[in-house]
């Protein structure tokens, strides 16, 4: 991978500018973390600011013509409160039924707890039943018409919801973008001396691999692009961070990007078909496990920790490749939610991998995967007696790590003293925070500063690179690019189609949020020092293979009308209603629904105490919610399919 | 479906965390950035653990301390040098109250905004490096120090500590040569010493405000006398003195009788509100050190707290504020030591009180003193000569009124011997120096 080009170094900008060159660097300090600003701000606006309007599957009509929309593929039908379809009698249990959409845009009803539920009269039997357009699904006492949409009125729908783009171009940002990389450049050439024709190639490659994306995509009819822009925007502040380390190696960084990017978009594609990304869902278990435990038998211990496996010149973290299939296999559907035998098997498989890194002594990872572990758990099941004990577990498991790990302790020792003892327990700390204050809000500028040069600047101690060399108000960009996807899954979150990319999404978030917090604070002592990568922008082949394909999970969260490529269109799979078998259940081995596993399980305080109501975002913009009446003749039309 | 998406906003706790965590580093570094980007890893501003940028001069440009090319220098006067050595500092830091210690971020010019991406500050001190070589060559070997300033403007022109070095040669002194004992703190801000007679002057700030018949009253000096169970000594048969002929001639018979009179509660009570018994920052940045003056519970003790003996304590710069407000009619203009950033003033006390002391002030020179000692100054002080173990210090405290030249002074010579004999002299010189520069 190791191309040597400094032979071919030279004064490019010297050449070009002559004497000005040290001017023009010098003014460019100041635009830089303006247009840093600018980029993340345009992301910000369109994510945040823009409409979002959730999708509609179907329709459940009670008596009365009191209409009940279905905005997601699953969605729970009760008495409470916090359910997606309120049918509210006494004869309704509080948690009733489910109505699952299936792949193929059929719809499976099952029945949960304690009561009854009949589609045309027939008891629905534990292993679910189908629902059809115009079918009668009795709950308890209650009747409701079913009615599915037809594809026309599905597009007639879709017309009303707002795609991104318009009020915000991302075509302008990724022009701002490519600006920003330009500068980046300008002051690797003026400042590095080392830096030359690699580095130039390297930001040049960047900008067209980024530009054919962006064509390709905007060619395919997708208008959202700020999860990407974000995560280039990181990506090109950690590119700025290898030139500034090792500019002679850029080639590799910019190989590893691209194929970053790649498997970016294959994990975008593959999670369009949630039938098939269930379908290995079993193999990322084994695969997870299997991986950190090759690691723990094959990788060799480097300061005391076993996570580098070495092939030839060429060396991964399994560790981070686990992280996504961690988030792959811990995510689940609804279906899923209910049945605590998979809730049991997740733990005990979060529990494995965490008790593997921590036998690998990779405290860090350990504890990146304990907070997302957290999120997960709180997202699938609720049940804080379920977290408590974990939590409890996991206190234990700590206490042992920190028994039998004698540099963890050291860093806890450190923690809030590293001016105490600058030239040994807080050299790396007390380096780190005087170069960041050096930089000021502008930076030194890039490839200037001399912290680079110490262990671990360019992974653990980032931040303070960043601080240094582009300034405060970058490096600040870059922590709020992250936070900004956080939040933009939150948000997406109330119209995602199935709880598995919202789980999927959010933990993608939380284990970034988590791993930044250990990055940054621990650089600057104000968590203990760990030893984690800053999402996308510390230096580290592995680290950014599985920042990008994580990414794919927040794509996927994106439910805008044509914002995302990794979301299949509603028109896409619209054929064939009701023709197929039911797909569900598939996955014969968690027995989901099977047996009556269920049975006792939903009235029990599982779900008691949640009964706040925040509701749905307005249905502004949509067209008038109709009245029986249109309804009416669209059922008769349809009639004749079944 | 609901109760997931609801949950998802568990993450925006982890949001909150952030941004909790990144506000705390915010403040840090607005609070302690100044340090951090001064340590001495830092390369940015050190060039192989030299300074590599910054300069700082006098109020009349002469450089005291300064980044080169090749190298860091100070003042190129080897007298200045070691007389500014407590004021600037070096660069070892073995001066913690000096300028290159505590406003080392100024003097590399870092800010939040800018961090050090300047080529350094070219900062200008108060002090006149001239004034300060006056006073270094006055004290003339011995270990003490001599602060003057401005009490109009507030401006130091002098604040010279001995024993000291030559910051160009380093220290290439045994450290526990007891001829270098404290030289590296400055006398003028971080120590205390027992004041002797000058704290005479709180004294009578004390009995003008709480005995009616001040001016009335009348003592006896044989050359001793005995208040409680403790022999009071004087330095002389003084004969019936009024209270301000007690001042001029330092009776301490009088001082003896009326610090009883008072008590030694109202004594310390008078110094603590003269600002006597308080730390003061420089400049808001720079520490001084608290003098003490516990309340004597017998007679014969408040006698010596009155004395400005017993258990009294006062650091010169404290000292030297007092004086301040008496000679500007109360009010005490802050010192400072960073040219044009005045630091304010407060009323330390009553007018009428500092115009009485001012008197008695001026009336010790004229009729005790000799005005020819000081000639051309308009001279208004006391001498101090503080009895300790090994020998006595030598004070001498006070302000000219001369036009152009507002000035307030401190002369502390460590067991050098009297006030008058030693460290009046010692004024003098200083004074003249500083009248002659001022014009």
């Amino acid at each position: 991978m190791h191309l040597d080009l400094s032979g071919l170094n030279f004064d490019f900008v010297s050449l070009l500018f002559g004497q000005a060159s040290d001017t023009l660097a010098n003014i460019s300090r100041y635009i830089l973390p303006l247009l840093a600003l600018w980029i993340v701000a345009r992301c910000v606006r369109s994510m945040l600011r823009e409409r979002y309007e959730p999708e509609t599957w179907a329709y459940l009509y009670l008596a009365g013509d009191v209409m009940v929309p279905l905005r997601h593929w699953e969605c729970i039908l009760g008495r409470a409160k916090s359910v997606d379809g309120q049918v509210d009698d006494p004869s309704v249990e509080r948690m009733h039924a489910c109505l699952i959409r299936g792949p193929q845009g059929d719809w499976t009803v099952y029945n949960l707890g304690k009561g009854d539920t009949y589609v045309n009269g027939e008891h629905v039997q534990p292993g679910g039943a189908l629902i059809q357009d115009a079918d009668v699904l009795t709950l308890g006492r209650v009747s409701a018409r079913f009615v599915d949409l037809t594809e026309e009125e599905r597009s007639a729908l879709l017309k009303y919801r707002h795609a991104p783009g318009r009020q915000v171009r991302p075509g302008a940002t990724m022009l701002l973008l490519t600006l920003f990389q330009l500068i980046l450049l300008l002051q690797q050439l003026t400042y590095n001396p080392d830096a030359g024709v690699g580095v130039a190639m390297g930001f040049g490659i960047l900008a067209a691999a980024q530009w054919t994306y962006f064509t390709v995509v905007r060619t395919a009819g997708q208008t959202g692009f700020e999860p990407e822009i974000l995560a280039l925007f990181l990506s090109t502040v950690g590119m700025s961070v290898a030139a500034s380390k090792t500019p002679d190696d850029m080639l590799k960084q910019i190989i590893l990007l691209l194929a970053a990017i790649g498997l970016y978009v294959f994990m975008c594609l593959w999670i369009r078909d949630l039938k098939r990304v269930k379908s290995v869902r079993l193999y990322a278990f084994f695969a997870a496990v299997g991986l950190l435990a090759v690691t723990l038998v094959l990788a060799p211990e480097q300061n005391g920790a076993r996570n580098w496996i070495q092939f030839g010149s060429f060396s991964i973290q399994p560790s981070e490749l686990v992280k996504v299939l961690y988030i792959y296999a811990g995510a689940a559907t609804l279906d899923r939610l209910f049945v605590n035998r998979n809730l049991i098997f997740y733990i005990g498989f979060s529990a494995a991998c965490v008790g593997l890194l921590a036998l690998m002594g990779d405290f860090g990872t350990a504890l990146v995967f304990f907070v997302t572990f957290l999120v997960i758990s709180y997202m699938r099941s609720g049940n804080f007696a379920t977290v408590f004990l974990a939590v409890a577990g996991a206190v234990l498991g700590v206490m042992l790590i920190l028994t039998i790990k004698p540099h963890v302790i050291a860093r806890f020792q450190t923690w809030g003293h590293v001016w105490e003892d600058v030239d040994d327990r807080g050299y790396q700390q007390s380096r780190a925070l005087s170069a960041a204050a050096s930089g000021g809000l502008f930076g030194q500028g890039a490839g200037k500063g001399w912290f680079i040069k110490i262990v671990a600047a360019e992974t653990d101690l980032v931040f303070a690179v960043l601080c240094e060399e582009l300034g405060l108000i970058t490096a600040l960009c870059c922590v709020a690019s992250l936070v900004v996807l956080a939040i933009f899954v939150v948000k997406n979150a109330s119209s995602g189609r199935s709880s598995y990319f919202v789980i999927a999404a959010s933990a993608t978030v939380s284990m970034m949020l988590v791993q930044l917090m250990l990055n940054v604070f621990g650089a600057t002592d104000i968590l203990p020092f760990t030893g984690v990568t800053f999402p996308f922008v510390s230096m580290g082949g592995t680290s950014l293979l599985s920042c990008w394909m994580l990414l794919a999970f927040v794509k996927g969260s994106d439910m805008r009308a044509n914002a995302s490529f990794a979301v299949m269109r509603p028109e896409k799979f619209s054929g064939g209603v009701g023709v197929e078998e039911p797909d569900y259940p598939e996955d014969g081995a968690d027995g989901y629904y099977g047996g009556g596993a269920y049975d006792g399980g939903a009235d029990d305080g599982y779900y008691s105490g949640y009964s706040d109501d925040g509701g749905y975002p307005a249905d502004n913009g949509y067209p008038p919610s109709g009245g029986g009446g249109r309804r009416d003749g669209g059922r008769r039309s349809r009639g004749g399919r079944r | 479906m609901k109760k997931v998406t609801k949950r998802a906003f568990a993450v925006l706790l982890l949001v909150a965390l952030v941004a909790t965590g990144m506000g705390v580093y915010l403040f840090r570094l607005i609070r302690d950035g100044g340090d951090w980007a001064t340590f001495y890893a830092n390369r940015s501003v050190y060039t192989d653990g030299v300074l590599n940028r910054g300069s700082v001069s006098d109020r009349n440009g002469t450089v005291l301390a300064a980044a080169g090319e090749d190298a860091f220098h100070y003042a190129a006067d080897s007298t200045v040098r070691r007389a500014c050595l407590h004021v600037v500092g070096d660069l070892g830091g073995n001066i913690g109250t000096s300028i290159l210690s505590i406003f080392r971020d100024r003097f590399i010019d870092y800010s939040f905004f800018t961090g050090t991406t300047t080529k350094g500050a070219a900062m200008k001190l108060t002090i006149d490096a001239d004034v300060s070589a006056a006073a270094y060559n006055a004290l003339n070997g011995r270990k003490g120090t001599v602060l003057v300033y401005n009490y109009k403007t507030g401006d130091i022109l002098c604040m010279v500590s001995t024993p000291g070095w030559d910051p160009e040669q380093g220290i290439n002194f045994d450290v526990n040569d007891p001829a270098y004992e404290g030289a590296f703190i400055n006398r003028a801000i971080s120590s205390t010493f027992t004041p002797g007679s000058v704290f005479k002057l709180v004294t009578v700030a004390a009995a003008l405000e709480n005995m009616p018949d001040f001016w009335q009253r009348t003592y006896t000096c044989t050359g001793s006398d005995i208040i409680g169970s403790q022999t009071i000594k004087c330095t002389g048969r003084h004969g019936t003195l009024t209270l301000e002929q007690g001042l001029a001639c330092s009776c301490n018979v009088v001082f003896g009788h009326l610090g009883s009179e008072l008590g030694g509660a109202l004594i310390s009570q008078y110094a603590e509100k003269y600002g006597l018994t308080t730390a003061h920052t420089l400049n808001k940045d720079i520490p001084t050190a608290a003098g003490s003056v516990p309340a004597a519970q017998g007679a014969g003790d408040a006698a010596w707290a009155g004395i400005g003996q017993y258990e009294d304590l006062i650091n010169p710069y404290a000292f030297l504020r007092f004086i301040g407000a008496i000679a500007n009619g109360g009010k005490v203009v802050e010192p400072t030591i960073l040219y044009g950033k005045s630091c304010g003033s407060e009323q330390l006390m009553v007018p009428s009180t500092a115009q009485t002391l001012s008197e008695m002030m001026s009336y010790n020179v004229q009729y005790e003193y000799g005005a020819s000692a000081y000639p051309g100054l308009e001279m208004h002080a006391k001498t101090g000569t503080a009895e300790t173990y090994g020998g006595t210090h030598a004070w001498f405290a006070g302000f000219i009124t001369n036009a152009n030249a507002p000035l307030a002074f401190v002369v502390m010579a460590e067991r050098a011997g009297s006030g008058y004999g030693v460290a009046s002299p010692i004024a003098n010189a200083v004074l003249q120096k500083a009248v002659s520069v001022l014009g």
